[in-house]
């Protein structure tokens, strides 16, 4: 019962958050109480899971294809589950504050309550059609989210954008779906997962009992390889996009348009982190096919270092957040293509645990920040961590965090994790792990260099600090735990939520050097001055632009697109609509020429045509007879 | 058995009733001729059509679905000359309300007082024939009840005594005597090749076995069509239909739109269903039924197109409609007959609300509808549904279920090139009827001028006609099952 609770709460204050929108206090009340309660239930469901436990929803038949509607509930999923909530209890909370003059608060509320009912549902979800309807939910909420201030043309085009390149990757994950379900005639997960996985126990015995390999795949009836790797990299093809990833990454940054809460619900724990989530939950298939994990491998590790640089260099912090987001869901990304099989996606998804808490926690003091300062630019907001001893602390733990500093909070820990899978695939076995490997040390000393330059620059000395006016103590509080969160979340090891490898000190040291180049090389110009006008002043404004992939997209697919589209219109209404007009005129014509003969109306000319029937029948009667 | 014809009055009632007001009201004008302004003819003329009508509907409950025969002759045995089963009963009913519907428009249509009572009997006399020939089995009565249909309705239409009305009669008149000779000349035919004086299916079956005989009941056949096609408006035999619906008041063209239509398709069904009893097909038979059907289902669709005059616009559509009821008999089975009564039964009722809303509104054009539905949501609302009907689009559901029952027997017996122009038909269809409803529904223009009398009979013909259609439209099956 609890995973239908989980998703139905949410989604039942998102009704009842738009029925009430009119009146803000009580729409605050609708938002925020529900999420208490879910996070209530989860923290209890977390606690109560013991293994996998499987909830029966109403199953369905269509022919020969069994659609039973399951959740599923194991202590991996409850871990997600909660942080999905915690995220956005702290972001309804925090929103209370944020949005407290917006006239539209109300439809922003109940928005979130339903993303994170969506979000549940992909978790939680043990049957193909759900985790598409959550995933679909998810992309439709983001677009009303990005899109919240429809006023400013920006937003709207961001929003756009975002629905429109997740849309097109959207196509991959439908027709996965669809292939994957086919195959196993269910789309339940489970039995999809064992429609697909390599029965290579089987085909061992079989090989032993000195079959060919072509008899053994049969007498085992091995689910076809090619067509299974085509599915998979079509799923891929999805998850890229909803984790904006290479060759989708641009909606991301442009997505800050809207409101700051709304972008730490879905850089830290919804939207991105969908795709990590799908590929766990089909994981044992995925690592029977290489192709699949060598495209995620490659797309994953030039994202990577890729979305790192530009982080590095972006003239906007909040938008350096954003490709930090990027970077970091590629690294978490990276663990599920580059883990031995044997190892499972548990290192990815603890890192997205702990990126799920300091990503939140980022957002939600940057937002502050740039309330305080009025605007997001660097330059702006020069210092002014200094409006709140929280915010201080928030961007200390959070830029740690970030940075991937070994054992001494979460995100440190849960980076390491993945570095030694990677490691062990790259020496273990045929995935894309020596790429990965690489891609996440380079990356592991640029991702330190702009956490120093994001610290530097917040916390820099300032004559006159801004003032931190208006902010509830609710807020405050939502920083001082979310922050708390990031230091002892790591302890989540030891729940045995996620499976971990115990791990070699030299992974430490490693880490260790690798984030001490890092440092070193963004403290090149000192203390004071922003490291990013130091090293990469001429890069800056070409990573505003996101090295122009923008114009790429209109160049590459829009505007053929519309090429296509004006042809199809001239074919239709030139030539197809062509034949239809004629049709239209010749009735008419006929008509005319009807109504012309029938002017007369003399009883001459009645008489006239019965008898000439009457001929003409005569004559047919007298022609059958003879 | 004691006498020579057994005679069950209560089984003759629908005939029997509009006779007996015939003579009512001959006697009433003879003897009070002054009385009321001579308008009690036509309420007195509508009950009795009423009574008929309860009679005739009542008829297959009280013989429980079963055959009402009377009339019955003591050899050969069964030869009766009044067989109603339920299918003709439930035109017998149409016939009656309908022509009861003609009345009522005719009353509201204020006409001179010295002619209610012509016109009452006129109507009546029109009314017994209808309803006699479509339980006829054997040629005499067939002919005379037909005939009796034909003639009282020439001299309604020349009744009005303008001079395109007697231009109207007269073309009415010629071709009908021309159909007469032809139908003559059929039934002469029918009784060479059967050897029988009477439509039944297995004297036309043995004629069918003999090739020389065969050729006899084919031209039969043609010669029957061509004289029933002029009272169904087939063309070619469509000619007077335009100029007497324009020309003829309107009730007396919601008589021959409604009523008469009804019973030349219970006529046209009485040989059919003798040829569908003993399972006589080919090509023959289905060549001289399709001809007719698919050129009236062309012209009529595409002429009326270019009509502006609304009761023209509703000449060429029966016209059309015509050749729809065609359209099930070209493969003559048990179901093809069923659907034909059925298709003509929802036309008539859908012709005679959209009659019924011309007269309440007394437009001349269609441009003078702009705006019904807000002007006159009675009326407009009636018409609309009317024309949904006679399209077969959706809220008229039973227009769309007639017109594919009509086209399921030709398609299961493989008349594709039937099912196409059908189907043509209904696209061009859809034209014709939209470009009226499209001006009901366009905006009002702004009224000047009192407005018209709101007349209470025709206002009962229109909210019955159009509960009729809801009804059969939201329960199609009530339709059907009446039909057996």
């Amino acid at each position: 019962m609890t995973p239908w609770v989980l998703v139905g709460v949410p989604a039942l204050a998102a009704l009842v958050g738009l029925a009430v929108r009119a009146d803000d206090r009580v729409a605050r009340f609708a938002a925020v109480a529900p999420g208490g309660f879910t996070l209530l239930v989860a923290v209890v469901g977390w606690a109560e899971a013991d293994g996998s436990t499987l909830t029966e929803g109403p199953g369905l038949r269509a022919g020969a294809l069994a659609v039973p509607l399951d959740l599923v509930l194991d202590p991996t999923r409850a871990a997600l589950a909660t942080v999905v909530v915690l995220v956005a209890l702290a972001v309804q909370v925090y929103s209370t504050w944020y949005l407290a003059t917006d006239d539209r608060y109300g439809q922003f509320a109940a928005t979130v309550s339903l993303f994170t009912a969506a979000m549940l549902l992909v978790v939680l979800s043990a049957d193909l059609v759900l985790t598409l309807v959550g995933w679909e939910v998810m992309g439709w909420c983001s677009y009303l989210l990005v899109g919240h201030w429809s006023r400013r043309p920006f937003a709207r085009r961001a929003a756009l954008k975002a629905f429109l390149v997740t849309r097109v990757a959207d196509v991959g994950v439908v027709l996965a779906f669809v292939g994957l379900a086919a195959g196993a005639t269910s789309t339940s997960i489970p039995d999809v997962v064992s429609a697909w996985v390599q029965p290579t126990d089987c085909i061992d015995a079989a090989l032993g009992q000195g079959l060919y390999p072509s008899e053994a795949f049969a007498a085992c009836s091995a689910p076809d390889g090619r067509l299974r790797a085509v599915l998979l990299v079509l799923l891929v093809v999805g998850v890229l996009g909803k984790s904006a990833q290479v060759p989708f990454q641009d909606w991301l940054a442009d997505a800050m348009e809207g409101p700051t809460p709304a972008s730490a619900l879905i850089h830290a724990a919804t939207m991105v982190a969908a795709g990590t989530v799908v590929l766990g939950s089909l994981y044992p298939a995925l690592a029977d096919s290489p192709t699949a994990r060598w495209v995620l491998g490659v797309a994953v590790s030039v994202t990577m270092l890729f979305a790192a640089l530009l982080a590095f260099a972006q003239s906007d912090l909040k938008r350096m957040l954003a490709w930090s987001t990027v970077s970091q869901v590629a690294v978490v990304l990276s663990a599920v293509a580059a883990a031995p099989p044997e190892a499972g996606p548990d290192a990815g998804l603890l890192h997205l645990f702990a990126h799920a808490l300091f990503k939140s926690l980022l957002f939600l003091a940057i937002g502050w920040a740039a309330l305080a300062a009025g605007d997001t630019a660097a330059t702006a907001l020069r210092g002014s961590a200094g409006a709140a001893p929280v915010l201080r602390s928030a961007f200390l733990v959070g830029f740690l965090s970030l940075a991937g500093v070994p054992l001494v909070v979460v995100g440190g820990l849960s980076k390491e994790n993945v570095l030694a899978v990677s490691w062990d695939g790259a020496v273990g076995s045929d995935g894309p792990g020596v790429l990965v490997l690489v891609a996440l040390v380079v990356t592991s000393a640029v991702t330190a260099a702009y956490s120093v330059r994001g610290y530097l620059v917040l916390t820099a000395h300032v004559r006159r600090a801004p003032s931190a006016a208006g902010v509830t103590a609710a807020v405050r509080a939502v920083l001082w735990t979310l922050a708390g969160l990031t230091v002892l979340g790591g302890l989540v090891v030891l729940t045995g939520a996620f499976t971990v490898e115990p791990m070699s000190p030299l992974w430490v040291l490693l880490s260790v050097l690798v984030i001490g180049v890092g440092v070193a090389v963004a403290l090149r110009g000192g203390l004071d001055r922003d490291p990013a006008e130091v090293l990469a002043r001429r890069l800056t404004p070409a990573a505003d632009r996101g090295l122009g992939a923008d114009l790429l997209y209109r160049r590459l697919v829009a505007r053929p697109v519309l090429r296509l589209a004006r042809v199809v219109a001239f074919v239709d209404t030139e030539v197809v609509d062509g034949y239809v007009r004629a049709a239209a005129v010749g009735t008419r014509a006929a008509g005319w020429a009807g109504d012309r003969l029938h002017r007369g109306e003399r009883p001459s000319a009645g008489v006239g045509l019965v008898l000439a029937a009457v001929v003409l029948l005569g004559l047919a009667g007298v022609l059958a007879w003879s | 058995m004691s006498a020579l014809v057994t005679v069950d009055p209560l089984v003759l009632a629908p005939a029997l009733a509009p006779a007996v007001g015939v003579v009512l009201v001959l006697l009433g004008d003879a003897l009070l001729p002054r009385r009321g302004g001579g308008r009690w003819a036509l309420p007195a003329a509508a009950a009795v059509l009423v009574v008929g009508a309860v009679a005739a509907a009542t008829g297959p409950l009280r013989a429980g679905g079963a055959t009402l025969r009377t009339l019955c002759l003591p050899a050969p045995d069964g030869a009766c000359l009044w067989t109603a089963d339920p299918r003709t009963s439930a035109l017998q009913t149409g016939v009656l309300l309908a022509a009861a519907a003609a009345l009522a428009v005719r009353h509201d249509g204020r006409p001179r007082p010295r002619d209610g009572a012509v016109t009452a009997t006129l109507l009546l006399a029109a009314t017994t024939g209808g309803v006699a020939v479509a339980a006829a089995r054997d040629l005499g009565s067939w002919l005379v009840a037909l005939e009796l249909a034909t003639v009282p309705a020439v001299a309604l239409v020349a009744l009005r005594g303008t001079r395109p009305a007697a231009h109207a009669a007269l073309s009415l008149l010629v071709t009908s005597l021309v159909s007469f000779a032809l139908l003559v000349l059929g039934a002469a035919l029918w009784l060479t090749a059967t050897g029988d004086a009477a439509f039944a299916s297995d004297t036309a079956g043995l004629a069918w076995t003999d090739p020389q005989r065969r050729a006899v009941l084919v031209l039969a056949l043609v010669v029957l069509v061509a004289g029933l096609g002029f009272k169904l408006s087939l063309v070619p035999f469509h000619a007077w239909t335009p100029q007497a619906y324009a020309h003829a008041d309107l009730g007396t063209a919601l008589f021959l739109a409604a009523a008469s239509k009804l019973s030349a398709a219970a006529a046209l069904l009485v040989p059919v269903s003798a040829l569908a009893g003993a399972q006589i097909g080919g090509l023959a038979p289905t060549a001289v039924l399709a001809a007719p059907a698919l050129a009236s289902l062309g012209l009529g669709t595409v002429v009326a197109l270019r009509q502006r005059d609304p009761a023209r616009l509703l000449a060429w559509s029966t016209v059309a409609q015509a050749g729809w009821v065609l359209v099930p008999l070209t493969a003559p089975t048990a179901e093809g007959l069923r659907a034909s009564a059925a298709y003509v039964l929802v036309y008539a009722t859908a012709t005679t609300v959209a009659f019924a809303a011309l007269a309440r509104t007394g437009a001349r054009s269609l441009e003078d509808h702009r705006g019904l539905v807000r002007r006159d949501p009675l009326a407009g609302g009636a018409l609309a549904l009317a024309l949904l009907v006679l399209a077969g689009l959706p809220p008229g559901v039973v227009g769309l279920v007639v017109k594919v029952l009509a086209l399921a027997p030709p398609v299961a017996a493989g008349l594709w090139p039937v099912a196409l122009v059908g189907v043509l038909a209904v696209v061009v269809g859809l034209a014709v009827y939209l470009r009226w409803f499209a001006v009901l529904l366009a905006p009002a223009p702004d009224e000047g001028g009192a407005r018209p009398a709101r007349p209470r009979s025709t206002a009962v013909v229109l909210v019955l006609g159009t509960a009729v259609l809801a009804l059969t439209s939201a329960l199609p099956h009530l339709l059907l099952g009446s039909l057996g």
